[in-house]
């Protein structure tokens, strides 16, 4: 279980998040909403342990990670597909995921996770000799996701997985990580500009302004409190 | 109470009692030993050194290891013209630095195209080369053995105009040279030139938009550092009569850096106080001899990372950029910014622009306006392209296909220093200031490409570049108390909250009388209070007759103030007109919000 | 056409070597977009224990493996104590100034433990004198032995770049050090492994180059490391193989010119291909243009 607690993340004199408290719902899907620069992707760079902490907690099954490295944090169980489409370009598809294996968990041999993976994204097979930077940007989201699962993560923090992609691989890439929560009891944590993209795959979510949370609750209410529409003009 | 920093630093910098110091030492000598003279006249020749490299390395950022090449270059290059050619000392000594400018020019000449530890390579790489070529070629050399009899004070036959020199005489001329250089360099760095090298070293980009060329820039650094190497190069070699390859190896180039950076890299009264311990300590611990090398070392390998700014941090305040008479001479009268003239020709005109990055389209056949007087909003969600396109038209990156027109002049490709220079002006999302830099420095660097006057007359201070920076300075108070900033003018930008960066950013685009300003989401972050400032610059730009393109997320900042909207979308404008149509436009609910079709598909 | 030979093979013998000190320079590139600057020091004090050690009466293995592994100490500190902390400082080249530094540190050890003056480097691979004829030319064994161990050691090195999981995971940690450490791979540790094999190499370079030149003394390396940038410059620091290619053109040219031209000419040339070099193709024969993304 995840629980952040007054989290400070600051870059230099920079105050991205500001004293942010959450619990995201443990094998559901908890949705993080708001504007450019809110600080959405502060905090998840923070939780996986990418950004400097400069005050808060984090606490990962009860164990204090917060000054923990990245690359242990992994270890842990938690995984993270950072916004940007950030992969190793110049490695193949089938290398990329190879290395996300070797390092992870490998809680399954090399084998059967490739086989998941190839199940799932049959695209991502005929392409597993390719250049992952030549991949267009549906299939390297499709591989980022791929590899931010194939260690069987018990968290996954999701960074804006639909930015810049056409509607219909959205629909792939959100079913995909809707199946893996309920089917693994994966705790989700999904990060979105478009909020109502995010609020209606999420039990609960929390809206996030200039660092900090100004709403939270069911996602079901958010929305219907006509929230998006709100948000809508902070948007618009 | 003030304190001792204040106080020591007033002391050294004033006027008097620097020139005290100079009597002193010019009349003074007649009562010292020989050894002392000679001394002395060492000290003098470390602090141009010492000065040479700060400029170099302390304020232009460039990293100079193989200094003592410079100072060899010019030592030998007067050594050979004196004996061997027969030309005198007043000839051999400027061409001493013209050869030393030379070869720092010739060192930097790969400057823009590479990284920059490159240059710092090349650097060692002359310094190590330069000994080697002076150790072989003993035909012009004397090689090994080393060039000796050079006219010189030591060997009492030196002579300027038919008067033999002796120590004495040579003392007092290197006191004034000395003197004249530093006072020449000092003016140098805090006129826009110093600023200028400054801004290169803190941030690269931010340079590139304010007009400032890097490329030209380094090189001038490493060309005017390594000329002020040469010329002590050719005073050492006139006092000391013989020139061997040992006196300009590594271990020289070594006592420099680490002189440098112990004074405070970036601190012209830090150098003179390092020089001093430089030069007296090794003659009071000849028997650490042996040590000096590991001394030396260590201080290198941990200075920068315990104590970055040296003495000069320790115990003076920083050193600042802006000539104090310029201060004074500047006054309240300024205006913030003036409303430019009318021109038919007046619009920007981006036409069918496409900027592919390998296989990713981020900008696709876009196709807008800008008109004087009028504040165009971009708007669009993360990844649309909006600062991709702001970057195509700053001239960050070469359009795919399209043209960009600015008063009719086709500027797609150019470099954006150059476009910058047109009077199109950007501001960035992550502001590009000089964080030691006071806020009012920081705005001054905006007036960068409006200056007139040349390089040589801010070093000689005279009268037309104070009027010329004083003017700028009035502009750069109105400035900031149209920001509201006026209480914090002179404080360093690191010390203050993250929203006067921005402010500060904005205003220095208007210091630098643009025809038209990109700013890109100049309000993100800032407090409510904060954002009513910046919405009256921008407004002021507009009523200037400024064309502003304004990129922001923040709606209710942006309603009041813009004429018009275009938005973005994955590259392509889906919408063009006012803000009450874009609310009500399908295509843009869609692309912020989705609609039902695509999320129907999972529950 | 004996001195054509004669210098063609020192040129390919020292430049091979030149290409293992590039690849070095390389590793550390990659990893941290960092060198260091004081790596002629590492091969000169590598050199120089092993000559010492062997003195003393240790056996050649041995002593070249007992310097090795204080080179191992050395980087470790280098990474740790002076580039980890001067990268955190934002914006400056302070790292380039730090490993300058330390490597003056060890210049002055060196001369104080074994003295300024040159030292002789005993015969550990075959004999300064064993020659053999082909083509009717004296060609030193010594020579054609180091151009084989350099070139053994290249290949190795390229096959555990690119076939083992911990050389992948180095090519994945310069490509994105972020998306590296979010997947579990070791960051740190692998940069400070990219730091002590970058040593390794520069250490076993210094052994080699004594070997052919006979003597080492304190001021032995410097030249070296610049003879090792023009290599990783002329090949493009991105790739092994032109880091290879460039130190044989780079050691080639150098007998070359130092044999048919002038010493002086020698080192005047080095400069002057680098300067060449980064005007005309900043790249490299075989590296990519890099492109800044603000």
């Amino acid at each position: 279980m995840l629980e952040i607690k007054d989290l400070v993340v600051s870059y230099g004199a920079i105050e991205a998040v500001r004293g942010v408290t959450l619990t995201p719902a443990q094998g559901a899907i908890t949705a993080i909403v708001g504007a450019n620069g809110a600080g959405k992707s502060s905090l998840l760079r923070a939780i996986s342990g990418l950004a400097p902490i400069r005050g808060g907690q984090i606490l990962l099954d009860g164990k204090d990670i917060t000054h923990v490295p990245a690359s242990r944090r992994a270890e842990l169980g938690l995984a993270h597909a950072m916004e940007g489409r950030r992969i190793f370009r110049q490695m193949t598809v089938e290398e990329n995921l190879q290395l996300a294996w070797r390092f992870g968990r490998r809680r399954t041999t090399w084998g059967d996770a490739l086989d998941r993976v190839f199940r799932t994204f049959p695209i991502l097979n005929e392409k597993r000799a390719t250049q992952a930077g030549l991949l267009s940007g549906g299939q390297q989201q499709m591989l980022i996701v791929s590899a931010a699962t194939i260690s069987n993560p018990s968290t996954l923090l999701l960074d804006e997985p639909s930015l810049g992609l056409a509607p219909i691989i959205v629909q792939e890439i959100y079913a995909f990580f809707t199946e893996r929560c309920r089917e693994d009891g994966t705790t989700v944590l999904l990060a979105e500009q478009m909020a109502s993209l995010a609020l209606k795959v999420s039990t609960h979510g929390y809206v996030l302004r200039q660092g900090r949370v100004v709403r939270e609750g069911p996602s079901k209410e958010l929305l219907e409190t006509g929230l998006v529409a709100a948000l809508s003009s902070a948007y618009l | 109470m003030i304190a001792p920093r204040t106080v020591l630093t007033r002391l050294l910098t004033h006027p008097a009692f620097i020139l005290a110091a100079i009597a002193a030492l010019f009349f003074g000598c007649s009562w010292l030993s020989g050894g002392t003279v000679q001394i002395l006249t060492f000290l003098m020749l470390n602090i141009l050194l010492a000065q040479s490299m700060n400029l170099l390395t302390g304020i232009a950022g460039q990293i100079s290891l193989g200094h003592a090449g410079f100072y060899g270059m010019g030592a030998y290059a007067s050594g050979i013209l004196m004996k061997t050619a027969g030309l005198p000392f007043v000839v051999s000594i400027p061409l001493a630095a013209a050869i030393g400018a030379l070869s720092g020019y010739l060192v930097s000449f790969p400057a823009g195209r590479v990284r920059e530890f490159y240059l710092a390579m090349m650097t060692l790489a002359f310094g190590l080369i330069f000994r080697e070529v002076v150790r072989e070629w003993d035909g012009l050399t004397g090689g090994a053995v080393g060039l000796s009899n050079v006219p010189s004070t030591t060997l009492k036959n030196l002579s300027v105009f038919g008067v033999t020199l002796d120590a004495i005489d040579y003392f007092r001329i290197v006191v004034i040279v000395t003197a004249i250089v530093m006072w020449l360099v000092h003016n140098f760095i805090q006129s826009r030139h110093g600023r200028a090298f400054y801004a290169v070293h803190a941030s690269e980009v931010a340079a590139g938009c304010l007009g400032i060329p890097r490329a030209g820039t380094k090189r001038q650094a490493y060309t005017i550092g390594a000329g002020m190497a040469g010329l002590a190069g050719g005073l050492y070699a006139h006092m000391i009569g013989y020139l061997g390859p040992e006196s300009f190896d590594l271990a020289r180039s070594i006592e420099v850096l680490v002189t440098t950076v112990v004074g405070g890299l970036g601190s012209m009264a830090g150098q003179i106080l390092s020089a001093i311990v430089f030069t007296f300590l090794p003659e009071k611990l000849q028997v650490f001899a042996q040590y000096q090398f590991i001394v030396y070392g260590a201080i290198l390998a941990f200075t920068l990372i315990l104590l970055p700014r040296g003495l000069a941090g320790l115990l003076l305040l920083p050193p600042r950029f802006i000539k104090p008479a310029s201060l004074r001479r500047a006054g309240t009268a300024g205006v913030a910014i003036r409303p430019v003239d009318s021109d038919r020709n007046a619009a920007l005109v981006v036409e069918g622009v496409t900027m592919r990055f390998g296989g990713l389209t981020a900008v696709d056949d876009v196709s807008l306006e800008l008109h004087p007087g009028r504040i165009t909003a971009l708007i669009g969600p993360n990844g649309s392209g909006k600062s991709t396109l702001v970057n195509v038209v700053s001239g960050i990156y070469q359009p795919t296909a399209g043209d960009i027109r600015f008063f009719g002049e086709s500027i797609a490709g150019l470099p954006d220093h150059r476009i910058a220079g047109k009077g199109l002006l950007r501001t960035f999302q992550d502001p590009r200031l000089v964080p030691r830099f006071t806020v009012r420095e920081n705005l001054l660097l905006g007036a960068h490409r409006r200056y007139r006057t040349s390089g040589l007359a801010a070093a000689l201070s005279l009268p037309s570049a104070v009027r010329e920076e004083a003017a700028f300075l009035a502009s750069v108070d109105a400035v900031t108390r149209m920001a509201g900033i006026a209480d914090v003018a002179d404080r360093p930008l690191e010390s203050l909250p993250y929203g006067y960066r921005r402010l500060v950013e904005v205003g220095r685009a208007l210091l630098a009388e643009p025809r038209a300003a990109l700013l890109d989401e100049p309000a993100a972050g800032l407090s409510e209070a904060e954002m009513a400032l910046l919405a009256r610059m921008i407004r002021a730009m507009k009523d200037a007759g400024l064309m502003v393109l304004l990129i922001e997320h923040h709606m209710d900042f942006v309603a009041e103030l813009v004429d018009d909207v275009v938005v973005l979308d994955s590259g392509r404008i889906i919408y063009h007109g006012d803000i009450e149509g874009m609310r009500k436009s399908p295509a843009v609910i869609e692309a912020y919000l989705g609609t039902s079709e695509t999320e129907g598909a999972h529950a | 056409m004996e001195d054509f030979l004669t210098l063609l093979l020192a040129g390919v013998s020292v430049g091979a070597v030149y290409g293992l000190i590039a690849i070095g320079l390389n590793l550390t590139f990659w990893t941290t977009r960092t060198m260091n600057f004081g790596q002629g020091s590492v091969m000169m004090l590598c050199a120089m224990l092993t000559a010492n050690l062997i003195a003393r009466g240790w056996m050649q293995g041995l002593a070249i493996l007992a310097a090795l592994a204080v080179i191992v100490v050395l980087m470790v500190f280098t990474e740790m104590y002076t580039v980890r902390p001067a990268l955190k400082i934002e914006g400056s080249m302070g790292w380039a100034v730090s490993t300058l530094g330390v490597g003056i540190i060890l210049q002055g050890c060196a001369a104080l433990w074994f003295g300024s003056q040159a030292v002789a480097f005993p015969d550990v691979i075959f004999s300064a004198v064993d020659d053999v004829v082909i083509f009717g030319v004296h060609v030193s064994l010594q020579y054609i032995a180091v151009v084989v161990l350099a070139l053994a050691l290249v290949v190795v090195f390229e096959l555990l770049v690119r076939g083992t999981v911990w050389g992948r995971a180095m090519r994945a940690v310069a490509m994105d050090q972020d998306f590296a450490a979010v997947i579990g791979i070791p960051v740190r540790a692998i940069v400070l492994g990219s730091y002590i094999a970058s040593g390794l190499l520069a250490g076993i370079s210094g052994i080699l180059v004594a070997q052919i030149g006979g003597t080492v003394d304190p001021a032995f390396g410097f030249d070296l490391v610049i003879f090792g940038f023009v290599a990783a410059v002329l090949g493009g620091m991105g790739s092994t193989p032109g880091a290879l290619a460039g130190g044989i053109v780079a050691g080639v040219l150098q007998q070359m010119v130092g044999g048919y031209i002038s010493s002086a000419a020698q080192h005047g040339m080095a400069f002057a291909l680098l300067i060449l070099i980064l005007v005309v193709r900043p790249q490299g024969l075989f590296g990519q243009r890099e492109i800044n993304k603000v």
